[in-house]
């Protein structure tokens, strides 16, 4: 247990020095911001383009909601930009430190590789949920500034959702992370994998099932139509059983030293 | 303490970096493993200390396997890396906690150590600013945080400057009165310094495994070195055509005799050359090779 506060303290310690504790939070305020106000000066943005002929704005077309703003947030920013953006900073906790030499230094002493692993993904984990966690306050306030306010109760449950297919990107990073040395293939690998699950969600509702990218199509779902249907639950628990299992290989991949 | 090696062996491919290698020590020795480059000195070390996993074979500590005695065992790498955005106390602070050291305790022995390894004015600047030696000190500060019982050091002096090394070899000579050493080097004359017994490995074979004195003993060759005037000279055509010399060499400003038995022959030799007025500048009876001729020997 203490190993584990141990290991977690250096990576906050860690996270502080890099920097990343600052421009992670910021990247995700702007990408949080982008949406609303790009949806909100959209028509003023076309028109002043000079209006392309063929293309007509109209006029009494409704504004957005503030639900479909939030969630396009979700979709367009998040979705795409932010899971670049997140493996880009998560690629190298552990490759990082594999290339170093600086694992197997710590693992010279009496440290559970459990203790290891956890203390990683659950920090980098904190990190993730918190910049996503501002990113979608600002989103959630200039969508109630310039459009509509969504109820609290449905972006919270939105919200809930979109960190469980957080946790399972996480994960999946950490675990590229663990099998391959090279930071470039860990990110191509990661960002193609992870953006293949979210365009494949909502195809064929076997797929969903067991597909963790749905989870982050059930946030928009809440946004849109306000329920939260009952089989949501079942994905939740999928997913946390991938991520145990990813946990669980990575464990067993450093246990026999193949790094 | 007892650490045993049975019969390792490790391959990295098409490569055996070690080969069925055993052996066993004991309590307060100081072994010196050594070997040309590319022997399998490293990796056996870093098997010793858990960081590889062998193909074949076990190493017991005490009778239990090294995974679970990891706290009564020091290591020092030969490239130490560390954190270079802690500094060396924070680092010392890190590792010390992981081997489960309570904070007081930490608080109270890491300046004293620091100072041990001739670091106590640098323990609160940055690792990232540190000289290899200074890294190599910071290595073996963190080696000896939790008092081992055994520790094990791959090249501990082959990096430093002349006064990082003699530094080095006399924190090693008090680290060995309590603490059980292993070390792998390639310099010989400091093997011979601190270690009192020697194990050699050459393409992950282990080819000899004795103290200095057995190994000194063992190599010591019936010669006669001497030295005589130029005007001398001819004697030795004399002396090639005697029947306990096998043969006579040359080495450096002298002559090597080499007899079958010296104490007799050497006694002989002297009286030949007294009667033949030969003037002897150096006469000296039995050759000791150090320790690296004998290395060369069974190395090469």
């Amino acid at each position: 247990m203490s190993a584990f506060i141990e290991l977690s303290k250096k990576e906050v310690h860690q996270m502080a020095r890099e920097f990343k504790i600052l421009w992670l939070p910021i990247v995700f305020i702007l990408l949080g911001l982008t949406q609303p106000i790009m949806m909100y000066y959209l028509p003023v943005i076309l028109q002043s383009a000079g209006g392309v002929q063929g293309i007509l704005i109209d006029p009494t077309m409704a504004k957005p909601v503030g639900q479909e703003v939030l969630a396009s947030t979700l979709n367009s920013q998040f979705d795409q930009l932010g899971i670049i953006i997140l493996v880009v900073a998560t690629m190298s906790i552990i490759q990082g430190e594999k290339a170093n030499g600086m694992m197997a230094f710590i693992l010279t002493r009496p440290v559970s590789i459990a203790s290891y692993l956890k203390s990683k993904i659950i920090i980098h984990y904190m990190l993730a949920v918190s910049c996503i966690a501002l990113g979608y306050a600002v989103s959630y306030g200039y969508s109630a500034y310039l459009f509509t306010t969504v109820p609290m109760t449905q972006a919270f449950w939105a919200l809930v959702f979109y960190c469980v297919w957080l946790l399972f990107i996480i994960t999946f990073v950490a675990m590229m992370s663990t099998f391959f040395n090279s930071t470039a293939f860990i990110a191509l690998i990661s960002i193609v994998s992870l953006l293949i699950c979210r365009f494949i969600a909502g195809l064929h509702p076997l797929i969903d099932i067991v597909n963790p990218a749905s989870n982050s199509m059930y946030a928009t779902n809440i946004l849109m139509s306000g329920d939260v249907e009952s089989w949501y639950g079942l994905n939740i628990v999928g997913t946390l059983l991938f991520v145990l299992l990813m946990i669980i290989t990575m464990q067993s991949f450093i246990a026999k030293k193949k790094f | 303490m007892r650490l045993e090696i049975k019969n390792i062996t490790k391959k990295f491919k098409q490569k055996t970096a070690v080969n069925d290698f055993s052996m066993a020590i004991d309590s307060n020795e100081c072994v010196g493993l050594i070997g040309p480059n590319g022997a399998g000195k490293s990796t056996l070390i870093q098997i010793i200390a858990d960081v590889l996993n062998a193909d074949e074979g076990e190493i017991l500590l005490d009778g239990q396997k090294i995974s679970s005695m990891r706290n009564q065992i020091g290591y020092l790498p030969q490239y130490p890396n560390f954190f270079s955005w802690m500094t060396a106390f924070e680092t010392l602070s890190f590792m010390g906690k992981l081997s489960g050291i309570s904070k007081n305790e930490l608080q109270k022995e890491i300046p004293l150590l620091l100072e041990k390894v001739g670091l106590g004015n640098e323990a609160h600047s940055h690792v990232g600013t540190f000289s290899g030696g200074m890294k190599q000190r910071l290595g073996i500060a963190q080696a000896l945080l939790h008092k081992p019982a055994l520790i094990i050091m791959d090249e501990p002096v082959s990096a430093l400057d002349p006064i990082g090394r003699r530094e080095v070899l006399n924190l090693l000579k008090e680290i060995k009165k309590e603490t059980t050493v292993l070390l792998s080097t390639h310099i010989l004359s400091d093997a011979e310094e601190i270690c009192e017994r020697f194990i050699m490995i050459k393409n992950g074979h282990k080819i000899e495994d004795a103290t200095k004195s057995e190994l000194l003993e063992r190599h010591q060759e019936s010669v006669i070195f001497l030295m005589i005037r130029k005007v001398d000279f001819q004697w030795l055509t004399m002396v090639e055509q005697l029947a306990y010399v096998q043969k006579i060499a040359s080495c450096q400003n002298g002559f090597k005799i080499y007899v079958e038995n010296l104490e007799t022959d050497a006694n002989r030799l002297i009286q030949h050359g007294l009667d033949s007025k030969v003037m002897f500048t150096k006469f000296e009876v039995g050759i000791q090779d150090n320790l690296e001729e004998i290395f060369l020997e069974l190395v090469v």
